[in-house]
């Protein structure tokens, strides 16, 4: 019997691998991945200074752990180079080490999934090369620990979700952080002016200095192991560290390269399956709707449904509004996506403690942002949504 | 307490102790897992309870 093979070991990965070995003992399994196979929760990367915890105390399961509990086949450090429908064969690259040479073989699979998540989107700026860091993966997270130990001065270029839980993990435990973005007012794309000023103020009692609506221009070395780094707006700053959290890209070259359907992601139906036979997708690479919806929810929903569907009971995906937790110190944030762009918010509450409904042209609600103490009113909120 | 619980998330690795609750979102001391409302939601990962996979892991009073 030929397995099940899952391409990525991330959080989609390794959860469809459990979710089918659950409902189903038996049906062989094989993860190749071009990382080491170990499960740790992506969110904790930008909370874990203050939870304490270095990269591998991150590690939640490590590949022997993984081995015993999936009955699977794991390939860590393997590439996969080619996907071959016809033969319904994937052709693999085990990475060589020291003393082992690259090594390719083919495996055939009964049904594909290609989770293969998103990579950082490159900063398309003069001297980012090699001084600047995304942190998007466990190996990413433990140089980082590296190159901001003895250090103080950190940049941040982006105030998204991961900008802005960088920034507060990073004030809360002594550093010193600017943050840069175009916008206007943190998570921009996901909140109101209002909550966003609210946030933007607790960061600020907390250390961080913001430079909104503007961009890096240049990055250089300042010749004395720092950098410095020029804004649009003229703002110099020296910082020792460069993050960069401008967001994420769905990783479909493999996809694309096998002509399977992607716009932004690859493309899938209810049943999370790709436009080809016998190949699904799941995870960060996939976009719902034309959107990625790169979550850890979202994710967890789909790979539990899709491990339905894998072992014979056919289920559509329905993914309910999910709520994102946006770690923030003295302002924990909820944000529930709005469905739609058309409508508009509605916003009670004072200073931090707010609460924005984002109702849609028939008045109902399609999303919703609380913050501080109105993180309470979830529950209600969730049931009306 | 002595048969007070704890459950941890699969996906995640939040901890709900039974004993502690989670008052902050209206769940107080002692409350028992299976009176957690159903519709309740995993703080951190946002998965449900019914198939959000909650562990029980060690009992607490076991460990003295």
């Amino acid at each position: 019997m030929k397995p099940i093979i899952i391409i990525g070991a991330g959080h989609a990965g390794l959860t469809l691998a459990r979710e089918i070995r659950a409902l189903d003992k038996t049906v062989p399994i094989t993860i190749v991945s071009q990382d080491p196979i170990q499960a740790y929760y992506k969110p904790n990367l930008s909370k874990a200074l203050s939870m304490n915890k270095s990269a591998d105390q991150l590690i939640m399961k490590k590949l022997g752990a993984l081995k015993n509990d999936l009955h699977a086949e794991l390939f860590e450090n393997t590439s996969v180079l080619k996907i071959t429908h016809e033969k319904k064969s994937i052709i693999c690259q085990s990475k060589g080490s020291d003393n082992k040479k690259l090594e390719t073989f083919e495996l055939p699979y009964e049904n594909l999934i290609i989770a293969t998540g998103a990579s950082p989107i490159e900063l398309p700026i003069d001297g980012a090369f090699g001084n600047v860091i995304s942190i998007n993966t466990l190996q990413d997270y433990a140089l980082f620990r590296k190159k901001i130990k003895y250090k103080k001065q950190i940049l941040i270029i982006g105030a998204g979700f991961v900008g802005c839980e960088f920034a507060s993990d990073l004030t809360s435990n002594g550093y010193q952080v600017d943050v840069v973005d175009r916008t206007s007012w943190p998570l921009e794309q996901a909140i109101p002016e209002q909550v966003g000023i609210a946030i933007k103020h607790t960061l600020s009692e907390n250390g961080v200095n913001w430079h909104f609506q503007t961009t890096v221009d240049e990055i250089n070395n300042d010749g004395l192991g720092g950098l410095k780094v020029q804004l649009s707006n003229k703002t110099m700053i020296k910082p020792d560290v460069i993050i960069s959290a401008i967001g994420l890209q769905p990783n479909i070259q493999l996809a694309k390269a096998a002509n399977l359907s992607s716009v932004r992601g690859i493309v899938v139906d209810e049943y999370c399956q790709s436009s080809a036979n016998s190949i699904y997708a799941l995870g960060d690479c996939v976009e719902y709707d034309g959107q990625p919806l790169p979550f850890i929810a979202p994710a967890t929903l789909a790979a539990k449904t899709l491990a339905k569907t894998l072992t014979g009971n056919k289920t559509k995906l329905v993914l309910p509004p999910q709520p994102v937790a946006i770690k923030i110190s003295n302002c924990p944030t909820l944000i529930c996506p709005p469905k739609t762009k058309e409508g508009s918010w509605q916003i009670n509450g004072v200073d931090q403690d707010l609460e924005a409904a984002f109702l849609d042209n028939k008045n109902e609600l399609c999303g919703f942002v609380l913050s501080g103490k109105k993180t309470a009113l979830k529950g209600e909120y969730l049931s009306r949504c | 307490m002595s048969n007070s619980k704890v459950w941890q998330c699969l996906t995640c690795e939040f901890v709900y102790s039974e004993a502690i609750g989670i008052p902050e979102e209206g769940i107080p001391p002692g409350t028992a897992w299976e009176d957690v409302p159903e519709d309740w939601l995993c703080p951190d990962c946002a998965m449900g309870k019914d198939d959000f996979a909650m562990q029980e892991v060690q009992n607490e009073s076991s460990f003295i």
